[in-house]
C-alpha cells in the first residue's frame, strides 16, 4: 500500500516536472528573444532599425535596474556592480536562493555586466 | 525500524537523482549559446565583530562565514557556506575573556538549474521553513543580531536539513511572481568531534509565496511535517513589504508548531528623506523589532522554556557597501525574568573571485 502510493507519489512528480520542463523550454526562447533583440535588430545595419535597437537597449537597461533593486531589495542592500565573470556567478547563487524567476535573472545580468 | 526509515528515505532521494538525471539530458542539448560572460569561482560571505550584553553579562562574538560558488557549465553550481565563530565570555574572577572557535558546515548542496522554473538541490541545505533562516540569517544582512525568538521552529536542530529539494520562480502574470519550494530531509544523526553539528530531523515541507515587483510586495508561507517522534506539523507565514515612496522595509514572520509559535516584525527606516546632515543621515537606518513567542506543548531545548516578549530598537549606519556598525537596545519581558540585551559591532561582506573576475 505504502510503496504504490510512493510510486503514484513519484509519477505525480514526474509528470509535473515533464510539463513544467516542456513550458519552461517555450519560456526561455520567448526571453531569450526579448532579451536579445538588441543584437538581432543591430545586424540589420538600417537607421530606423539601429535608433529602435538603441530605444529598446535603454528599455532594457532602465527594466534591469528596475528588477534589480526590487528583487536584491527584498532581503539586502542592493549591492555595487561585481566584475562581469563573478556577477553571473552571483545571480545563479541568488536565483537558487531567492528563487528569482529566469526572466528577472536575465535582465538583472545584463544590467549588471554591461 | 529507524534503518527501515532511513532506507526509504534515501530511495526517495535516490528517485529524485535519477529524475534530475532524467531532466539534464533534454537540458544538455538546449543549452543557448548566449554571450553571457563565463562565471567564475567565487568567494563571498560575510565578517563581523559584535559584542553583546545579555543580563549585564558582556560576551565577544568574532565570527567569519565564507560562501564558496563553483559554477560549473550553464546549469550547474555548488555552493557551501562554514562558519568559524568565538562566544568569548568572562570566567568568575576573571577579567579576561575565554571561549573556543566554533566551526560548522551551515550547508553544501549542488544546485542544477533544470529549466527556467526548476531548480534541483541535493545535500545539506538551510531549511527553507519561512524566511529569515535562508534569506535573513548572514550577520551582513540582518537588521539586528540577535536571532527572532522563534528560529528554531521548523528549520531542525542545525538549521539545515539532508536530503533534495526542488524549488523555482515563475512569472505568473506581468505584475505578479510566484516562488516555491519543496524539500525532503532525511535523519542524521552525524557530529563529528570538530564540527559544532551535521545533524539534521527527517522532515518534509514545502513553502510558497507571491511577489508582486511593482509594490515590492513579498507575502508567502511554509508547511512542514515531522516524519519522526511526535510526527508534528508546523506552518508559518512571512510577509515583506518595501514600498518605493519611502525608504522602508519591512518585515514579518509568524510560525506555529507543536513545540511552540510566536511572531516578529520588523520595520526598518533608512534615513534618507532627513533635510539635514544628509551625508550621515542618507548612511544612518534605525530598526525595531516586535517579537512574541509561546510556550507549546512539547518542550523544546532550542527554543524558550516560558512565554517571552521582547522589543528591541536599532541603529545602523553604512560606511560604504558592505561595511557598516551596527547597534541596538532590546528589552526582554518573560516569567524567567526581564533583562536588557544591548548589541554593538561591525560587519562586512566581502566578495572575490577566484580567478579574472573580468572577462578581458
Amino acid at each position: 500500500m505504502k510503496i504504490k502510493r510512493n510510486v503514484l507519489a513519484c509519477l505525480s512528480v514526474m509528470i509535473l516536472a515533464g510539463v513544467l520542463c516542456a513550458a519552461g523550454q517555450e519560456q526561455t526562447k520567448v526571453v531569450d528573444t526579448s532579451v536579445s533583440s538588441t543584437s538581432t535588430d543591430t545586424a540589420a545595419g538600417s537607421t530606423i532599425s539601429s535608433s529602435k535597437s538603441v530605444h529598446e537597449a535603454a528599455a532594457a537597461r532602465y527594466e534591469g535596474e528596475k528588477r534589480y533593486h526590487a528583487n536584491c531589495g527584498r532581503c539586502h542592500m542592493a549591492p555595487h556592480k561585481f566584475p562581469s565573470r563573478m556577477m553571473v556567478t552571483i545571480e545563479r547563487h541568488m536565483r537558487v536562493r531567492a528563487t528569482l524567476t529566469d526572466e528577472d535573472m536575465k535582465y538583472i545580468v545584463r544590467f549588471m555586466t554591461e | 525500524m529507524r534503518q527501515s526509515s532511513l532506507f526509504s528515505s534515501y530511495c526517495r532521494i535516490s528517485l529524485l537523482g535519477a529524475l534530475l538525471t532524467f531532466l539534464a539530458v533534454p537540458g544538455l542539448h538546449a543549452q543557448d549559446q548566449s554571450d553571457n560572460p563565463k562565471p567564475v569561482p567565487v568567494v563571498i560571505g560575510g565578517a563581523g565583530f559584535i559584542t553583546t550584553f545579555q543580563g549585564g553579562q558582556p560576551q565577544l562574538g568574532p565570527l567569519i562565514a565564507p560562501v564558496l560558488l563553483v559554477p560549473i557549465g550553464d546549469k550547474w553550481l555548488i555552493e557551501s557556506r562554514v562558519t568559524f565563530e568565538a562566544n568569548l565570555t568572562q570566567e568568575p574572577g576573571s577579567s579576561a575573556f575565554h571561549g573556543q572557535v566554533l566551526k560548522s558546515i551551515d550547508y553544501a548542496q549542488v544546485d542544477y538549474i533544470a529549466n527556467p522554473y526548476m531548480t534541483f538541490t541535493v545535500g545539506r541545505f538551510l531549511t527553507p521553513f519561512g524566511i529569515f533562516n535562508e534569506r535573513l540569517y548572514p550577520i551582513w544582512i540582518r537588521n539586528l543580531q540577535t536571532d527572532p525568538l522563534i528560529l528554531p521552529i521548523g528549520i531542525g536542530p542545525s538549521q539545515a536539513s539532508t536530503g533534495a529539494m526542488v524549488r523555482g520562480g515563475i512569472k505568473a502574470t506581468s505584475k505578479i511572481n510566484i516562488n516555491y519550494t519543496a524539500y525532503f530531509s532525511a535523519l542524521s544523526t552525524y557530529m563529528p568531534s570538530n564540527v559544532t553539528a551535521l545533524d539534521s530531523d527527517r522532515l518534509a515541507g514545502i513553502r510558497a509565496g507571491i511577489f508582486i515587483p511593482d509594490q515590492r510586495l513579498e507575502i508567502g508561507g511554509s508547511f512542514e511535517h515531522l516524519l519522526q517522534d511526535e510526527r508534528s506539523n508546523s506552518f508559518g507565514f512571512h510577509g515583506g513589504w518595501q514600498p518605493q515612496a519611502l525608504p522602508l522595509e519591512l518585515r514579518g514572520e509568524y510560525m506555529r508548531s507543536a513545540r511552540g509559535s510566536g511572531y516578529w516584525i520588523e520595520p526598518a527606516y533608512r534615513l534618507n528623506q532627513v533635510p539635514f546632515w544628509q551625508y550621515a543621515m542618507r548612511r544612518t537606518q534605525l530598526v525595531a523589532r516586535m517579537q512574541q513567542y509561546w510556550v507549546g506543548a512539547i518542550p523544546s531545548n532550542v527554543l524558550p522554556s516560558v512565554n517571552t516578549r521582547e522589543f528591541e530598537f536599532g541603529v545602523n549606519y553604512y560606511f560604504r557597501d558592505g561595511l557598516r556598525a551596527v547597534s541596538s537596545y532590546g528589552r526582554q519581558f518573560s516569567d524567567a525574568g526581564n533583562m536588557n540585551i544591548w548589541t554593538i559591532g561591525l560587519t562586512y561582506r566581502f566578495a572575490f573571485p577566484l580567478g579574472h573576475g573580468d572577462e578581458n
